[in-house]
């Protein structure tokens, strides 16, 4: 039977051809936009590892030529937002504040293993403004200012990827050529500082020592309730410390909004075109199936003569568009195999990849059964000796 | 003869309105895409106002500055020092104007008015800025050069500023504290979009308001600062370039005994735009970028134009008889091709004409949705051409292959069958 149908369709190959190319290009859009909907559907769902309401960012652009004239300015700032009655904790931070595209990556390496990681760097507080949770070991403390070495927090996908299974606690990831030790005292689940639609990556964060603090961003945990003009009070107040100075207070729930609108905007837009492109698809399909039936009248009115029955049409049309639809799924599957061979789009994982591979191949037949329905439903209204008599 | 295809074509889509319905929605979602996405294009490349000289205007937007000295490499690339742009790019001769200014800065500055937030974005310019570029103004005038000599504490702002701070009422001559300034509103224009990165701003000021003179330090070439130069007519453009490409290698380093090298030019926005895209960091490449954005517009065409064919070859049959006597009375596969194709340019245009209403209430609901910050889209001129023109490429392009078919079926064959 599935023998036959491929030669039925074989017989006809110069029409299918075109048929066929039209279902591959449809199955890759397809691929694509699933692919890309699951990887951030999936990314959204994982744990941010930090909380963003109530906390607030204010960025500093300082205007001083004198380092240390900055260093003290930093300092009395840091003070006045403690001794605010609004504000919970206040952290400083630097390549560490949610949201913000900015990053700054180094290699990191033990035992010959080196590993690309991206840093942040923050106070002693900044846990407890963004809610971290650490799973394992400690966070920094104020003893942390007399060790001999550097204590880092990494995440724990840093963690698996430099030590697998070992205890990553105490262990020197300092590179090479490095004076200074580096070893991990602690492991937070995870910080996504890209936010929800990013995939969670190598995370490491450094601790900087407010004698010396080299940081644009002061965090702040704002006391639940405060009220709405607080925001204006805490900018006069900084002013009032420093005149020549600019600020800018940001809550993060807003700094969330806006990457959220900024990063949806495009995928929304582009899903809505490919929905289109599939409905065009589906209605030429329709078409050109309608009328290849309506042309194929003599052959499907001998099959009927010789006592087949409508089913029996039926699933030679539903074959036949099925056998077609095979075609071009499997030159798609042949193409869309190649991106992770040649480590194309490596940040989609090869779970969601497979995934979406699986859901685009069903929702492609799905639409080309759907198509297939009416036309062959005519098919089996052919009367036999109207056909018959065609000539 | 044309009008004669125009009329069997009619008569075609008649015929079988399902199937002319199944085209025209494909042939105008198509274009309406294809068309929205000219439209955008158009509105951050094209001249709109206020950058209406676009054919004579050049920019000085980044510098790439490389240092080495024995083994060390150093390189820096950003926005350019005021005193660097002052000494080698306002000196240029034979220019008709020169203006500095801060570049486009992406955190807003912020005010209070009544407890609530206002947000603006602070743009620090010269007196010459409001005479290369035509903003429209519809209250008060510019600042001049004397302003900014004098460091006077002005400001021009836009309408969607003065709503904040004044509601309706007028503001020249009001004052807004923006970022612990205070300036005097001197002028109100009308919104210049975000994706105009060049003039856009909520509030200009003089430069020399600045909180700081860090600026005016001449010891680094780096800094906060854009250029734009004003040539005097459009076929001075390249001598222009070349002249700011002199100015370059007569440019004094801060650290004798380096060996320096500097990346710059003097280049059109879309020039530098496509050398950020696709360009190297010597060269930029437009008609690279060019490439891409029209190679992006046929690989959208592709699947609707192959769905197309589809439809079309399918339906060869339909006209048999047709073909038959026109081919027995002695017409060419050529003229036969020609009026297939003649069909679908037809088709294609109706379809144009759809995508054009479409493509207006798309940027209607883009423009009232408030995603992009100012946009306001209108369909002008430029872009309905540049419609037409996709509209008779997507025409031609998926035309020809099923009228090819068409015109090889053989006469006796095709007589033979029943209409």
């Amino acid at each position: 039977m599935i023998k036959h149908l491929f030669k039925l369709v074989w017989n006809r190959k110069r029409a299918n051809i075109l048929i066929v190319a039209e279902m591959f290009f449809s199955f890759l859009v397809l691929f694509a936009v699933v692919a890309f909907g699951l990887y951030y559907a999936d990314s959204y769902r994982q744990p941010l590892g930090f909380s963003y309401e109530n906390v607030w960012n204010i960025f500093v652009i300082s205007r001083a030529s004198d380092p240390q004239n900055v260093l003290t300015t930093k300092q009395m700032l840091y003070q006045a937002l403690k001794d605010l009655n609004e504000v919970e904790a206040v952290a400083g931070a630097q390549t560490a504040v949610p949201y913000e595209s900015n990053r700054s990556r180094r290699r990191h390496s033990h035992r010959g293993r080196s590993i690309l990681v991206e840093v942040g760097r923050v106070t002693d507080d900044f846990k407890e403004v963004l809610g971290l949770k650490i799973i394992h070991g400690r966070w920094f403390e104020k003893a942390d200012d007399a060790l001999g070495w550097d204590p880092v927090i990494i995440n724990q996908r840093f963690s698996r990827e430099m030590f697998g299974s070992e205890d990553p606690l105490g262990k020197n990831i300092a590179s090479a050529k490095a004076i200074r030790e580096v070893r991990v005292v602690g492991v937070v689940s995870d910080f996504r500082k890209h936010g929800e639609l990013s995939q969670s990556v190598n995370f490491l964060l450094e601790r900087i020592l407010f004698q010396k603090p080299s940081f644009d961003n002061f965090m702040i945990r704002v006391r639940p309730g405060a009220p709405a003009t607080f925001e204006e009070k805490l900018m006069a107040q900084l002013q009032a410390i420093v005149q020549d100075w600019t600020f800018h207070i940001r809550p993060m729930s807003q700094m969330r909004a806006s990457y959220l609108k900024l990063r949806l905007a495009p995928l929304i837009t582009a899903g809505l075109i490919a929905a289109f492109l599939m409905m065009i698809v589906g209605l030429g399909l329709m078409g050109v199936l309608y009328q290849n039936v309506t042309q194929r009248t003599k052959e499907i009115g001998l099959r009927r003569a010789n006592g087949a029955t409508a089913e029996h049409i039926y699933k030679q049309i539903l074959g036949e568009l099925l056998v077609i639809t095979t075609f071009g799924v499997a030159a798609g599957t042949l193409i869309i195999v190649q991106f992770p061979l040649l480590r194309w789009f490596a940040f989609i994982s090869g779970k969601v990849y497979i995934i979406s591979l699986a859901i685009s191949v069903a929702m492609m037949y799905l639409l080309t059964v759907l198509c297939g329905l009416y036309p062959a439903r005519l098919a089996t209204k052919v009367h036999p000796a109207e056909a018959l008599h065609y000539e | 003869m044309l009008k004669n295809y125009v009329k069997t074509a009619f008569k075609v889509f008649l015929r079988r309105k399902f199937f002319t319905f199944i085209s025209l929605f494909a042939i105008s979602f198509t274009l309406t895409v294809l068309m929205v996405a000219t439209a955008l294009l158009d509105h951050v490349f094209g001249p709109l106002p206020p950058e209406v000289k676009t054919d004579r205007t050049l920019g000085v937007y980044e510098l790439r500055w490389e240092v080495e000295a024995g083994d060390s490499r150093s390189a820096q690339d950003g926005p350019i020092s005021y005193a660097f742009l002052d000494r080698y790019v306002r000196t240029l001769p034979d220019v008709e104007r020169v203006s500095i200014f801060t570049h486009f800065f992406s955190s807003p500055v912020t005010s209070y008015k009544d407890g609530e937030k206002i947000e603006s974005y602070l743009r620090r310019t010269d007196g010459e800025f409001w005479k290369i570029f035509e903003f429209n103004f519809v209250e008060g005038g510019p600042f001049t050069t004397q302003d900014e000599k004098d460091a006077n504490f002005v400001a021009v702002i836009n309408e969607a500023t003065r709503k904040r701070f004044f509601g309706d009422q007028s503001a020249a001559g009001k004052t807004v504290e923006v970022d612990g300034q205070r300036f005097r509103v001197v002028g109100v224009v009308a919104n210049v979009p975000i994706f105009r990165p060049v003039p856009f701003a909520d509030i200009w000021v003089p430069i020399s308001t600045s909180k700081t003179r860090d600026h005016l330090d001449r010891q680094n070439l780096l800094g906060g600062f854009q250029a734009l130069v004003l040539a005097r007519k459009p076929s001075d453009v390249p001598r222009t370039k070349e002249a700011f490409r002199v100015s370059l290698s007569r440019v004094e380093f801060p650290n004798p005994g380096h060996t320096n090298r500097l990346y710059a030019q003097a280049e059109t926005f879309f020039e530098a735009v496509s050398q950020r895209l696709v360009g190297s960091k010597e060269e930029s490449h437009p008609e690279r970028l060019l490439a891409v954005i029209v190679g992006f517009m046929i690989l959208f065409m592709l699947l609707p134009t192959i769905n197309l064919i589809n439809l079309n070859v399918s339906r060869i049959l339909e006209r048999a008889s047709e073909i038959g006597v026109r081919k027995t009375f002695g017409a060419s596969s050529r003229t036969l091709i020609g009026q297939f194709v003649v069909e679908n340019v037809l088709l294609t245009l109706i379809g144009g004409l759809i995508g054009f209403i479409l493509s207006f209430l798309v940027l209607q609901m883009l423009t009232h949705s408030g995603l992009i910050q100012y946009a306001e889209f209108h369909i002008n001129h430029r872009i309905f051409l540049y419609g037409l023109l996709i509209a008779l490429f997507f025409g031609v392009f998926s035309g020809v292959y099923p009228a090819y078919k068409m015109s090889r079926l053989h006469p006796a064959e095709a007589l033979r069958r029943r209409a």
